[in-house]
């Protein structure tokens, strides 16, 4: 799920750029320290929205670098148990298979697979239903739901689950190319 | 209960909430009710079941015993796979049906990244055996990988197909670091340009890696074979981004091993190569390798390969003498080089295997079996005597080419008679080494056991004089 929220970072600047660009250069050094990364509480940081303040800088001792604590809005993504999402599926395999949703991989088992699907290996592997008229294979887009999520600083990891009503393939490469 | 949740999440979110506090404060407040979504948050995970008991009682608070009880058996549905504790912990045994009781207990088959895949729960669980090569946080129990064994063995062979683990390094490709380039094979480096175009379309030089790779000759046309009769890992005691980058020069298409590339720090057991981290069931598996000591468990699936030496530091590597291919400016013989003949011996299996005039169940075949049967027509027909090979103090039986030559389906005797058609010697000088020559025997070193062991098929035998 995305939220629209305001976070606090302090920014250290080298004082080579106290100029008149400063704020940009704040600005820039800011979206490249924070977009794409992760923290528990608030998910994956996808994007920088607006700058709400830049409060008073605090220069530090001996180096002459100043802190600045920055208020900035940005989107968030966190998905949560029970959740359902939409993702891609980027490698199928005997195990089950992995999906993205943006930022964040997800695992389906084959246990979470419904029991008609089965694995097919071969140079493009799938679960393909016994008739063959549904068919999960690399860049498949699935409707899946979230049974259990992992924050990590870098990355967020999902197990996920197609094995209920209203879930499963809803585009299939091979139909749409 | 999750969707619940859900629009209660989306009813009141803060999308328009200027302050981060109260984003988290709110997001706390979900947490306490909702889920263990993250490690910071999990010691709040028994949550969940206040909500729920909330439900329960103001179902009972309605009198209509029967709606609440449909409507709790619903949640339960939902949720079987989500949250297998909470319905335990609820206490209610009259309305737990049977079924979702069996949905509720999880017997964690595999965990990954810390959670169980099939409920999603935090398993601090570390049994079970790691296989990071399908994902780096990926474990299985033993049921799970026995069920998944069997049902791709039944996959497997419906489809015609065995399995195939091959080695890298000496087997399908040779690599050198570029610092240990001889000064003779330089011009591999050097005047790329002028190489020949079967050479130059082998040779890969990875600065990234600092290293050189020269792809043994038939690989390509090999693994094209092959990949229609097996399905093929890739198992080297490399590091993995040696193994990957070398799955990338041997498929380039990413067709053949997919994700089914094993390097050494995904081995069970250190300097061990083992069928345990491969997902198919061992009688259905073919190895092929270099090095026979690192398939400990493993031996009677094992296909030993002559190794493939291309550059110096190879040889040098191996004790080896002789100038390499690429000093002589040389390389295996395309058409009759090892892969070549090993290709042959691996469909001359499949086909065995897969023979429509077995009569037995196909479920219960053996490859290992029928790798046996076809390596002892190796030297049928060939009744060997030993001189001046075996030391007298050790048992016949026991010495490495009385075993191998057995392997091979050669017969034995201690005398040259008329039945005898080869003596093996170290030395044309013994009595039985004389003898073999005036009676018209072929009088071979005792390489020449091993060749056929390499090749699969009996060497000339001129090719292996005994010198004296």
């Amino acid at each position: 799920m995305f939220f629209h929220i305001v976070l606090e970072r302090n920014m250290q600047l080298h004082p080579r750029h106290f100029g008149r660009d400063l704020r940009e250069k704040l600005v820039s050094k800011l979206m490249k320290d924070v977009e794409g990364t992760c923290s528990g509480r608030h998910g994956f940081i996808v994007a920088i929205t607006g700058i709400e303040s830049v409060g008073k800088g605090l220069i530090r001792d001996g180096t002459g670098f100043v802190t600045f604590p920055v208020k900035y809005q940005c989107v968030v993504f966190r998905p949560f148990k029970g959740e359902i999402l939409e993702a891609v599926v980027t490698m199928v395999n005997k195990m089950g298979f992995f999906a993205e949703a943006g930022p964040v991989q997800i695992f389906v088992s084959n246990h979470l697979i419904p029991d008609d699907m089965e694995f097919q290996s071969g140079d493009v592997p799938n679960y393909t239903t016994s008739d063959g008229s549904v068919k999960i294979q690399k860049e498949s887009e699935v409707r899946l739901k979230i049974i259990g999520t992992r924050v990590d600083a870098t990355e967020i990891f999902c197990i996920g689950t197609i094995k209920d009503d209203f879930l499963g393939v809803i585009s299939d490469p091979g139909t749409n190319a | 209960m999750a969707v619940l949740h859900l629009s209660s999440l989306t009813a009141d979110s803060p999308v328009h909430s200027s302050s981060s506090d109260e984003f988290a404060a709110f997001l706390d407040a979900e947490l306490d009710s909702a889920s263990d979504v993250d490690e910071v948050e999990s010691g709040e995970a028994e949550g969940e079941e206040e909500v729920e008991d909330e439900d329960n009682d103001t179902g009972d608070g309605d009198g209509s015993i029967d709606s609440s009880r449909s409507k709790k058996r619903k949640i339960e549905l939902i949720e079987g796979a989500v949250d297998p504790q909470s319905s335990v912990s609820r206490g209610e045994p009259a309305e737990t049906s049977g079924a979702s009781m069996a949905l509720d207990v999880c017997t964690h088959p595999g965990v990954m990244g810390g959670m169980c895949i099939r409920c999603g729960q935090k398993v601090e669980d570390e049994s079970g055996v790691a296989f990071g090569y399908i994902h780096k946080n990926l474990r299985l129990a033993d049921d799970e990988v026995a069920r998944l064994r069997e049902k791709d063995l039944k996959n497997l062979l419906r489809h015609r197909k065995l399995i195939l683990v091959l080695d890298l390094d000496h087997t399908l490709l040779n690599s050198t670091r570029l610092a240990d380039i001889s000064a003779e094979e330089s011009y591999l480096k050097d005047q790329r340009e002028v190489l020949p175009d079967a050479l130059r379309s082998n040779l890969f030089k990875l600065d990234w890696i600092h290293m050189m790779t020269k792809l043994r000759p038939f690989v390509h046309t090999f693994l094209k074979e092959a990949s229609s009769l097996f399905e093929m890992y890739i198992y080297t005691m490399g590091e993995r981004p040696y193994a990957l980058e070398m799955a990338k020069l041997l498929d380039p298409g990413g067709i053949y091993f997919h994700s089914r590339v094993i390097a050494q720090s995904d081995s069970t057991r250190r300097h061990q190569k083992g069928l345990d981290v491969v997902l198919g069931q061992e009688s259905a598996v073919l190895i092929l390798d270099d090095t026979e000591v690192v398939w400990g468990k493993h031996r009677e699936n094992l296909i030993l390969m002559d190794r493939y030496h291309f550059f110096t530091s190879s040889c040098r590597q191996f004790g080896l003498k002789c100038k390499s291919l690429s000093e002589q400016k040389s390389d295996e013989n395309e058409a009759e080089g090892a892969l070549a003949s090993v290709l042959e011996v691996l469909q001359r299996i499949h086909r065995l295997f897969f023979d429509p005039e077995r009569g037995d169940n196909i479920m219960e075949r053996d490859v290992r079996q029928v790798l046996k049967t076809v390596r002892k027509e190796i030297l049928k027909g060939c009744k060997i005597v030993f001189t001046g090979v075996i030391p007298i103090q050790c048992q016949p039986e026991n010495h490495y080419y009385w075993k191998l030559a057995e392997k091979l389906g050669a017969t034995f005797s201690t005398e040259v008679d008329e039945s005898v058609t080869h003596v093996v010697s170290m030395n044309d000088k013994t009595e039985k080494s004389r003898q073999a020559v005036r009676e018209k025997k072929f009088l071979v070193h005792p390489r020449w056991i091993e060749a056929a062991n390499y090749l699969w098929r009996k060497p000339p035998e001129e090719n292996f004089p005994v010198s004296s």
